[in-house]
């Protein structure tokens, strides 16, 4: 008992770990959290699959073993008990009871008497002393006793059934070294038979990820930092994925259209599933649990930020990479994934106002020396502070958040805009006449030298072309003094922002065709495109991966389950109730009569094992009845 | 008088058949068997609760009037709000959780009083304040189911799907288990506790809707899109309220222990008792609730058990109340000791109900902060 009870704590406490530290992560990511001397320690322990642990299922092996003890030496004295009627009893024992009345009954009946109690759900038994006193022993609410069984055998039964479809033999055989879990991401074809475990495997649950008409006959069982393949007794192909969405843009349902082939008899089955809607095959229950991109196709325009150089077009594949070579460096592009669908939560007011942003697909450009940074970007503009911007995040690692670069939208909604304004500012020609423009509108006292004034403009822009405002920031706080950095940033931004808006008027009025920038507020476009130009030389990359178009493909994620221990499991659950019903809402009393030879009087006792307030009512109540048997009569 | 009561025994019975044949007819097209099922089950579910306990007859005739009321002046256009003047006020759901809302504080501060002055009068007050902000946030539940059918028919759903819906829903239980065993009892003064721990609760519904514009109905994610929720989620709620009065009972009890408030406050052997029957009632709610919940699980997420945050907790609690009533029964336990273990209880408890919704994440994750 002591022990059941220890056992039961360290389960709990197990189980609060094991909500806390976050399960069946990447193993990297406990590295960076955690540092490589806990990580170490913490695996060990196998703190990151507790409930796969090994120390964690013996503590459940021990606990089944512990309370099957329990029962095992507790049932034959309560089933004993549960036939027993207590007829070995003195007079003084009776007495000694806290509900114990002695009811004058000068005209007693037997027969009454036994049929009040059996009316009250009594089972009664007389007994004749040899002293020819009479003895009625009666008792109901037996069945509370059975309750401690019942609730105890449900326990073990749900626990067994547990272990059933837990990994125990998975578990043996791993330390027998008949199986072992695969580490890398080796081809299907590669993968040896250690790492596979055969279709009759009692109890699994593996994954499996189907693109549009693939077709798989395996599926894989995450492990640790690792996986395993499990053979599957069929094939299971999807011929359509189908995914619906609310008006709001949340996903209202999933569904797959699978074609199963039994290996076996090589019948085939088409079946829809969806969440909610499982399909068994073959004792295979096959559900759907999530979706992901399966390669969605896109078709990429790629624009170096600081550059002149035009644009070049890229056919790009989700989950494959791209190799460019780019400036005399090679670049690898290697592309994660796709979404179509983007509820953001954009809008600043303080209502919730979840949109839907429309795609965005994410990737990792990787330099030679293997350093990577993650990006993230949207195909559409978004609306930020009432005027529209192409988004686009970047991140050196995981744990951080995306910063995010943000383009100008044109005034047609598109980037086209953005990129003539940057060629535009990166062209020494335009520039130049610009600042004479600038400079002739705005200078007006004579004693400036007019030429030492372009000659300081041209200086400051070029400045800005190379690095952006933090390049003239570094330059300020480099060349003047302290009180005046301030006044002198601001004049700069200002003389920056006149130049680069006096280049798009120009522009403007040389093209005829100049449809990008039909904006109400040019000023503020200029101020936002300098910004994004700027912006850029954090950007990790002066490449920017535009989304031209894309032709979607999903996969649609599949969970095949065995469970042979779900039965169990539910028949123990249905046993717990009732056992749990019985222990609380019956109540076990016993009662006798002592009838003596020669007295008038009878003595009535009743005992309860569980003293709850209402039971003196309740024996007040029977005395009562029993009292009034004697009006009748 | 025995007629009169039988007589509106079976006009209550009567209507709900009525009632629930009327849906059937009319919705049958929406229902899948399970739901049909869930129906007539629950056709004779209030019928019982109706046929044991007068109050509550008239409590469920109210809030439908109430409800329907509220779709007769909405007819089927949900921006009919901001002008009719009576769904603006009353009978739109929001502005009928916030009447709840007002209500429950107040019924509150009368308990308090109650309990020193003892009068008649005012138990009587602060339970019918209480009936009635149940009766209101019931109606709000329901008004909202429909409204969330007005926003779209593919968005309508039994509204017991987020925290804030939730929060509303364990409020008005915590309430009607209170008032059930406040007639049992017979004695007010325990609202003056219970009534803490549903404030507690309105406090952080008016947070969250007001911080966090938590009341706007939101589609289901498919997950949820099952029979299963109408089933494991009340039943959930019943556990969850039960357990928060028996904690709130027992530190009536430890209070009376110290020997303070005693002139005022039933007998420790009472609040004793009702503790147990409180833990008793919820534990038996919160295993069914469970195991349910596993059977669901089996079939949305492939396994009946996942080890998810929220059902690890889940068995937490019911290990928790297990012990609890294990040392009551078996070994006959009293006192101090179990009354200290159920306001614990209460914690545990509520890191499960919340807890795991604010700081874990897993497959429970339909209300986060």
């Amino acid at each position: 008992m002591r022990f059941a009870i220890t056992m039961l704590s360290f389960v709990g406490i197990a189980s609060i770990i094991g909500t806390i530290l976050k399960q069946k992560q990447p193993y990297e990511s406990y590295i960076i959290k955690f540092g490589q001397f806990w990580f170490d320690i913490f695996s060990h322990l196998d703190l990151f699959n507790v409930y796969q642990a090994i120390w964690f299922l013996i503590i459940l092996v021990f606990l089944i073993a512990s309370t099957s003890l329990c029962v095992s030496r507790n049932s034959p004295s309560i089933l004993r008990e549960y036939k027993k009627f207590q007829d070995q009893i003195r007079e003084k024992s009776l007495r000694s009871f806290k509900h114990c009345y002695e009811i004058s009954l000068p005209s007693f009946n037997k027969l009454d008497l036994i049929s009040l109690l059996e009316k009250n759900n009594f089972k009664v038994r007389e007994k004749k002393n040899t002293s020819s006193d009479l003895l009625i022993v009666a008792k109901k609410g037996s069945f509370q006793k059975l309750g401690y069984i019942f609730t105890h055998l449900a326990i073990i039964i749900i626990s067994a059934g547990g272990l059933l479809d837990g990994n125990l033999k998975l578990k043996t055989q791993e330390l027998l070294g008949l199986k072992e879990i695969q580490l890398l991401d080796l081809p299907l074809s590669e993968i040896p038979s250690k790492n596979r475990l055969d279709s009759n495997n009692f109890s699994y649950r593996a994954n499996v990820l189907l693109a549009e008409g693939e077709k798989q006959d395996v599926g894989v069982i995450p492990s640790k930092d690792g996986y395993l393949i499990q053979e599957l007794p069929f094939s299971v192909g999807l011929k359509n994925f189908n995914i619906e969405h609310y008006s709001s843009g949340q996903p209202k349902s999933f569904e797959s259209d699978l074609i199963l082939t039994s290996k076996l008899t090589g019948k085939t089955k088409e079946q829809k599933i969806s969440v909610n809607k499982p399909f068994t095959f073959e004792g295979v229950t096959i559900y759907q649990s999530d979706f992901q991109d399966g390669g969605t196709k896109l078709n990429i325009l790629i624009t170096d930020l600081q550059s002149k150089d035009k644009s070049q077009a890229m056919k790009a594949e989700v989950f494959k990479r791209n190799n460019l070579i780019y400036m005399d460096q090679s670049f690898s592009f290697e592309f994660d994934g796709f979404r179509l669908f983007n509820i953001l939560d954009i809008d600043s007011s303080q209502k919730k106002n979840s949109k839907n942003v429309g795609p965005n697909f994410t990737y990792k450009i990787r330099n030679e020396s293997g350093q990577a940074n993650e990006y993230q970007t949207y195909q559409l503009p978004m609306k930020l502070d009432g005027r529209y911007f192409f988004v686009s995040g970047m991140r050196a690692t995981p744990q951080e958040d995306f910063k995010f670069l943000k383009m100008p939208a044109d005034s047609e909604r598109g980037l086209d805009g953005f990129l003539i304004f940057k060629n535009l500012i990166l062209n020494e020609e335009t520039i130049e006449t610009a600042i004479n423009q600038v400079i002739l509108s705005s200078a007006t006292s004579k004693d400036v030298n007019v030429n030492n004034l372009k000659l300081s403009t041209s200086k400051l822009f070029k400045t800005f072309q190379q690095g952006g405002y933090n390049e003239i920031a570094l330059g300020i706080d480099k060349n003047i003094p302290n009180q005046e950095q301030e006044s002198a940033a601001s004049a700069y931004i200002k003389i920056i922002h006149l130049v680069a808006n006096q280049v798009l008027l120009d522009y403007k009025k040389n093209n005829i065709s100049a449809e990008f920038f039909e904006l109400k507020d040019l000023s503020l476009f200029t101020q936002d495109a300098l910004n994004a130009y700027s912006d850029s030389f954090f950007y990790g990359t002066p490449l920017f991966l535009e989304l031209k178009d894309f032709e979607h493909v999903q996969a649609s994620g599949l969970q095949l389950t065995k469970s042979p221990g779900k039965f169990w499991v539910y028949l123990g659950s249905i046993l717990l109730v009732i056992g749990i019903f019985c222990m609380i809402y019956v109540q076990e009393v016993r009662l006798w009569v002592l009838k003596k030879k020669n007295s008038k009087n009878i003595l009535l006792t009743l005992t309860t094992n569980r003293h709850h307030l209402t039971f003196d009512k309740y024996a007040l109540e029977i005395k009562n009845k029993i009292n009034s048997l004697s009006k009748k009569g | 008088m025995k007629d009169q009561v039988s007589l509106y025994n079976k006009f209550f019975i009567g209507g709900l058949t009525i009632l629930a044949f009327y849906a059937l007819i009319q919705f049958h097209n929406y229902m899948d068997g399970y739901e049909v099922a869930i129906l007539i089950s629950s056709v004779f579910g209030f019928s019982w609760l109706g046929f044991s306990w007068r109050n509550f007859k008239s409590y469920f005739i109210i809030i439908f009037l109430l409800a329907f009321l509220s779709i007769f002046i909405y007819q089927g256009n949900l921006l009919i709000v901001e002008e009719n003047f009576i769904l603006k006020y009353f009978l739109s759901s929001q502005s009928a959780i916030m009447w709840m809302s007002a209500l429950y504080p107040l019924s509150l501060i009368i308990y308090w009083f109650h309990l020193f002055n003892s009068q008649d009068f005012s138990g009587k007050l602060a339970s019918s304040l209480v009936w009635i902000a149940t009766t209101l946030g019931t109606a709000g539940l329901l008004i909202r189911w429909y409204e969330s059918y007005l926003i779209s028919i593919d968005v309508g759903h039994i509204p017991i799907s987020n925290l804030y819906e939730v929060f509303v829903l364990f409020c008005i239980i915590t309430a009607l288990i209170y008032l059930y065993y406040e007639e049992r009892i017979g004695t007010k003064k325990l609202g003056a506790f219970i009534l803490i721990i549903i404030n507690i609760a309105v406090g952080f519904l008016l947070w969250y809707s007001f911080a966090k514009g938590a009341h706007e109905i939101q589609p289901l994610v498919p997950a949820l899109q099952s029979y299963w929720m109408k089933i494991h989620v009340p039943a959930n709620f019943i556990g969850y309220g039960a357990f928060a009065i028996a904690a709130m009972v027992s530190m009536a009890y430890l209070v009376v222990d110290k020997g303070w408030l005693t002139k005022y406050l039933p007998e420790k052997d009472v609040l004793d008792d009702m503790t147990y029957r409180t833990i008793a009632i919820g534990f038996i709610f919160f295993t069914i609730a469970t195991i349910l919940g596993a059977v669901w699980a089996a079939e949305a997420w492939g396994g009946y058990w996942s080890w998810d945050p929220k059902e690890t907790w889940a068995l937490i609690v019911w290990l928790n109340y297990a012990a609890w009533l294990h040392l009551r029964l078996i070994k006959g336990l009293r006192g101090n000791l179990l009354a200290w273990w159920s306001i614990i209880g209460l914690f545990i408890t509520a890191f499960c109900f919340l807890g795991v919704n604010l700081f874990l994440s897993g497959l429970h994750s339909y209300g986060e902060l």
